[in-house]
């Protein structure tokens, strides 16, 4: 959003009551894109009828601010207070959340002339939010949970009030002494604010927050809180059903999902977790010459019901997380892991069932129904206790007051293993497979757990929560999400960047100019041909492009292939000569110093070009804005490894379950891939950049790519050669080197108050007769609807229509 | 949850070290014989390998070369570990032995709290076992229970003494069943029958010793006796609305009695009647609009007679006792 000055009092713009519905907005900045006008209208009507919606926008163009500002304000006008759980996928993302949540709160001060009561928090990892002097030095997060955790559990504090001398966090208890509903003052935190104002409260920031979100209006965290069951049965059971969920940045929402809810092990994790039962017993027998009573209240408690042993958690407002569904939590654990004892026995003994299975020398494929039974032959474990194992371990570690959490968690694995297959048959896949690839001949096993229904773990947040918003940037076909998460929408909408010029050139190079083919397929991706046309297209886009280019390959494998046979070829010696090469590695600090590089060699005029992959680090998350990416290339479609067993089970899955066919979903999601990377570039309305994509395949997934990009490609580009594609880029790039001001999209693709009255003008009187202008729509850059082909159904059969079904019905009873 | 998807490369640690590999009787390594397996027994869960088994066990019986352990080992019981753990291994042999005896389900308590009441006294039954606490006494509980639970179990075994046949049959067949079998088998059986003898005196006074006692446990049903087989299966052929006589006593019909044109076929006069009454009343008191109400659709009525049966019986005031 850094495009727009900030906000300009003698310009405010307050929709007025006419404008959304009988809402008024307080809208940060002085102009309004038409797109951003339209999103807010959607999702008003979303929140009004209650219900969920998709939202696809392109990025760059106020997506966030849109969303914040309306819901604050439809949030403030309303007397029941509807929270707003704000998603985001990624650290920088939450902070640039908070920060634009934080301008808008001013604005509206500064507008209304008072303070409104507002309460908007962040919530990431205790490793971002810690104070403690020796625990935030810890690199990891996990130590630094264990460590915190060993520093504030309730036991040790109750060993301190004993007397006994342990090490406690003052972070963590001064927030003791205040009162409980008011730990910091109302207002926006932003992260950096939350650490200063405890370092100078002498507060901890994370407990903070964590205690402070029932009673917040904003919250803002990352996905995994409300997904991830582990996380979200601790972190998000206080919020109510009426609140609002936004999922931002969407588009691999599935995937979070499903990773949420697989657990791979090895037979390090096993030995590991054997190592912990036997840490376990120790600690057992220890306690029961010490501290015999507290084994036997928890034993008492158990007696009860598991719920009984966790009094503090209220039962209404807990999530319903799919890992343990709602009657477990009510029933009572088994008598026959009740005893401490006991229990670690039962762990040791699925461990060891664990164990046998890995050293079959065969890949193995079983659904959980089959993997129950053969473990009940072999080893008489029921299904029942197994579903239990999870919880069981919580409760018996918390009495067990351990400190060291982190030992545990290759066990605690294993117990999430062990409740999540003894609890869903369907939609979960147990994949054996004994050795790394296929050539190995030294075993090392990997037993997945597979998750292959992306819906199973959000099915509690649609089921929970009355307005769920899933938006994101690229999320075409729209239809498909709703498909695979299972879900019913009341707003599907896409919208597109309204532009003044066309400020970006997508193109599809399927030959080179020598008129041989540009794939990445399988079967000639390491053609010669192919190589050298890849190879020229690079070197042509990297002569004409004036600062940086982003190129995307399907695969790391692909890309060090093709770079080394590049390097036989001298192109990359032609390269040099125009730009700085950097090459993206799985390492994440290796790639981090690449890309300051390329930002130091763009910013410096000499221009760079990044070699990267569809599906790594710099495609998600890292923007190529303006001089950093001017041209973004994607050599050949962005296809997964479709050899992957995994993938392939859930292919089957999706086209028996959802109806969903297997070449469908895998183009889908290279598609999507391939639009999350062309959206690398295109950063906002002022930006313009060259698209190239560079496969011929391409040409038939056209209707896949995000409504904007279909928008701006012309047909005429569909079918280029390199030597084309490369005239046609220079033109566009002499287009865009004509001085340009931001005052020459006034009144089209950016409103004032004044023009937005304009337009709801020329609405209404179109309402009144009565049509919907196709060019309304595209005035407020809503993507075209889809043409909805109705097939006209034939009155009658020949057989007679349906009067004869009713007779042949009758003839079958 | 975040994936454990990092192989430790050379975690393999399949072909574990030293202990693993070594024979305990005769200390061949897998080192000089790679096909070498190892198999226990479990009578003591010594690990040794295939060619020691056969040397030692081949001949019969023989006490276990290891020492220290005293236990007499026969070849037939060798067998490959399951588990990498033999404590395991030997825990879930115990768990087999005890799921024979200890399977009640959820469904034959009263409570679910009483169903985890038993399931924690089962394990701590098979705890008693696995770590030799009391064993003697456990054992002799366990029997206790099994044959306890046959008997209560098995369906047939508690038809006979229903069915009062008499004692003689009963013993006799099961004397005949002994003699075919081995000295041993016999002696079982004769300690068994013996115990089952007395349950079935001692359990109408009440109490008796099943070994355990857990609360909440639902009295098992005796299945309702079994009635004799009836192939029409309660359908009647009888005569409703008439009654057959034996004999008319009309002049011209006595001829016929006596004229044995008639009767040498093997008829009788009575079958005539019979016969002529039948035809008289077929379809007596079957209506069609019943017939054709009762549609194709509803497959629960099986025949359509059905209807019109049920129908005949509802029609009470019709009384028809004698029509001669």
């Amino acid at each position: 959003m850094e495009i727009r000055r900030p906000p300009n009092s003698d310009l405010p713009l307050v929709t007025g009551p006419s404008c959304i519905a009988e809402l008024e907005v307080l809208f940060p900045y002085p102009r309004v894109y038409p797109e951003q006008y339209a999103y807010m209208c959607d999702l008003k009507r979303t929140l009004d009828a209650g219900g969920h919606c998709v939202l696809e926008m392109p990025s760059g163009t106020g997506k966030t601010v849109s969303l914040l500002s309306l819901i604050v304000a439809y949030q403030l006008s309303s007397a029941e207070k509807r929270k707003l759980i704000y998603c985001s996928r990624t650290m920088s993302e939450i902070e640039k959340a908070l920060a634009e949540l934080r301008g808008l709160m001013k604005y509206r001060t500064q507008e209304l002339g008072y303070e409104e009561e507002f309460r908007g928090l962040g919530l990431t990892s205790r490793k971002n939010l810690c104070l403690h002097p020796t625990v935030k030095r810890e690199k990891s997060g996990t130590i630094v949970d264990a460590k915190c955790r060993s520093l504030t559990a309730g036991f040790v504090k109750e060993k301190k009030e004993r007397g006994e001398d342990v090490e406690i966090c003052v972070y963590h208890d001064n927030l003791d002494l205040l009162e409980p509903h008011n730990l910091i003052p109302p207002g926006v935190w932003t992260f950096d604010g939350m650490l200063k104002y405890g370092e100078q409260h002498k507060q901890c920031p994370y407990f903070t927050a964590r205690r402070m979100m029932p009673y917040c209006d904003v919250i803002i965290y990352s996905y995994h809180y409300l997904l991830d069951p582990k996380i979200a049965d601790r972190v998000s059971k206080e919020l109510s059903k009426d609140c609002i969920v936004v999922f931002d940045e969407a588009h691999n929402i599935d995937n979070v999902c499903i990773e949420s809810l697989s657990i791979d092990l090895t037979e390090d994790a096993l030995r590991k977790a054997t190592r912990g039962a036997n840490n376990l017993e120790r600690k057992i027998t220890e306690m029961k010459s010490t501290d015999a009573e507290k084994l036997q209240n928890e034993y008492a408690k158990l007696v009860e019901g598991l719920r009984a042993a966790d009094e503090a958690r209220d039962e209404n407002a807990f999530m319903s997380n799919p890992a343990l569904p709602d009657d477990l939590l009510t029933e009572a654990v088994p008598g026959n892991i009740r005893r401490a004892e006991h229990f670690v026995a039962f762990l040791k003994r699925f461990v060891e069932y664990l164990k046998t299975r890995m050293k079959v020398l065969h890949v193995i494929s079983e659904t959980p129904p089959s993997f129950l039974s053969h473990l009940k032959e072999l080893t008489f474990i029921e299904r029942k206790p197994l579903r239990f194992c999870a919880e069981r371990l919580t409760s018996l570690v918390r009495t067990l007051e351990l400190t060291n959490i982190e030992d545990y968690q290759p066990l605690q694995e294993v117990a999430t293993f062990a409740t999540l297959i003894a609890t869903y048959e369907t939609g979960f896949l147990l994949i054996l497979e004994p050795f790394e690839s296929a050539t190995a001949t030294v075993p090392n096993p990997i037993l997945h757990f597979t998750c292959l229904d992306a819906a199973i773990a959000i099915k509690p947040v649609f089921e929970r929560f009355s307005s769920v918003i899933v938006t994101s940037g690229t999320l075409s076909p729209l239809d498909m999400y709703p498909r695979m998460l299972n879900f019913n929408t009341v707003v599907q909408e896409s919208f597109t960047m309204t532009l003044t010029r066309k400020s970006f050139l997508p193109m599809i190079v399927d030959r080179g100019s020598d008129q041989n083919q540009i794939t990445s397929q399988f079967e000639h991706r390491n053609d010669g041909p192919v190589i050298r046309n890849f190879g020229n297209l690079l070197i042509e886009f990297c002569k004409l492009t004036p600062d940086g280019v982003v190129v995307f390959f399907p695969s790391y494998l692909y890309m060090e292939s093709i770079i080394s046979q590049w390097q036989g070829m001298g192109v990359l010696d032609t390269v040099w000569k125009y730009k700085l090469i950097l090459v993206e590695t799985p390492d994440a600090q290796e790639t981090s110093l690449a890309l300051e590089t390329f930002r130091t060699a763009c910013n410096n005029g000499r221009g760079a070009v990044l070699l990267c992959v569809a599906r790594g680090k710099v495609s998600e998350g890292i923007d190529f804005d303006h001089h950093y990416g001017r041209t973004v290339i994607n050599m050949g479609v962005p296809y997964q490894y479709t050899e992957s067993r995994i993938l392939k089970a859930r292919l089957e899955f999706l086209r028996e379950t959802y109806r969903i066919k297997e070449a469908d979903f895998l183009s889908f999601d290279a598609m999507r891939h391939a639009a999350q990377c062309l959206g690398r570039v295109i950063r906002g309305k002022d930006d313009y950049g060259i698209m190239v994509l560079a496969d011929k395949r391409f040409g038939k997934k056209i209707t896949q790519l995000p409504k904007w990009i279909q928008m701006a490609l012309e047909t005429k580009n569909t079918k280029l050669s390199v030597d084309q594609a490369v005239s046609h880029a220079k033109a566009f790039l002499r287009e865009m080197s004509v001085p340009w001001s931001r005052g020459e999209q006034e009144g089209h693709s950016s409103w004032s108050m004044a023009d937005l009255e304009r337009h709801l003008e020329k609405k209404r009187v179109e309402a009144i007769s009565g049509t919907e202008h196709p060019g309304m729509r595209a005035a407020e850059g809503r993507a075209e609807r889809p043409r909805v082909v109705e097939v006209a159904k034939g009155e009658d059969d020949e057989f007679g229509g349906a009067g004869m079904d009713e007779v042949m019905a009758g003839l079958d009873a | 949850m975040s994936r454990l998807a990092s192989r430790v490369p050379g975690a393999s640690k399949r072909l574990a070290p030293d202990e693993d590999e070594l024979c305990n009787v005769c200390k061949s390594s897998r080192y000089l014989n790679p096909d070498m397996r190892f198999l226990v027994n479990p009578e003591c869960y010594h690990k040794m390998c295939e060619s020691c088994v056969d040397r030692i066990f081949t001949h019969g019986p023989a006490p276990c070369p290891l020492a220290g352990c005293n236990k007499t080992l026969r070849k037939a019981r060798f067998r490959t570990q399951t588990f990498e753990d033999l404590k395991v291994e030997r825990e879930v042999d115990i768990r087999r032995r005890i799921a024979k005896a200890m399977n009640k389900q959820e469904s034959d308590f009263e409570r679910l709290i009483d169903y985890n009441n038993y399931l924690e006294i089962v394990e701590e039954v098979t705890w008693n076992l696995i770590l030799n606490i009391d064993v003697e006494e456990t054992e002799r509980k366990l029997r206790l229970w099994e044959e306890a639970q046959k008997a209560e179990l098995n369906p047939n075994a508690t038809f006979r003494r229903v069915t009062d046949q008499p004692e003689a049959s009963q013993l006799s067949d099961s004397s005949h069943v002994v003699l075919k079998k081995g000295g041993t088998q016999r002696r079982a059986l004769a300690t068994s029958s013996g115990n089952t003898s007395t349950p079935s005196g001692t359990e109408e006074s009440g109490k008796r010793d099943t070994g355990f006692v857990f609360q909440g446990l639902k009295k098992r049903k005796l299945p309702p006796p079994e009635k004799a087989f009836d192939p029409f299966d309660g359908w009647s052929i009888e005569p409703q609305y008439y009654a057959l006589q034996e004999n008319h006593n009309y002049q011209w019909l006595t001829t016929y009695d006596s004229d044995p044109a008639y009767f040498a076929g093997g008829w009788q006069t009575r079958d005539y009647y019979s016969r002529m009454m039948e035809e008289a009343f077929g379809g007596m008191c079957i209506f069609l609009e019943d017939e054709k109400v009762a549609p194709l659709g509803s497959g629960d009525d099986d025949v359509g007679t059905q209807n019109a049966a049920n129908a005949a019986i509802g029609m009470k005031d019709v009384v028809m006792d004698d029509v001669f």
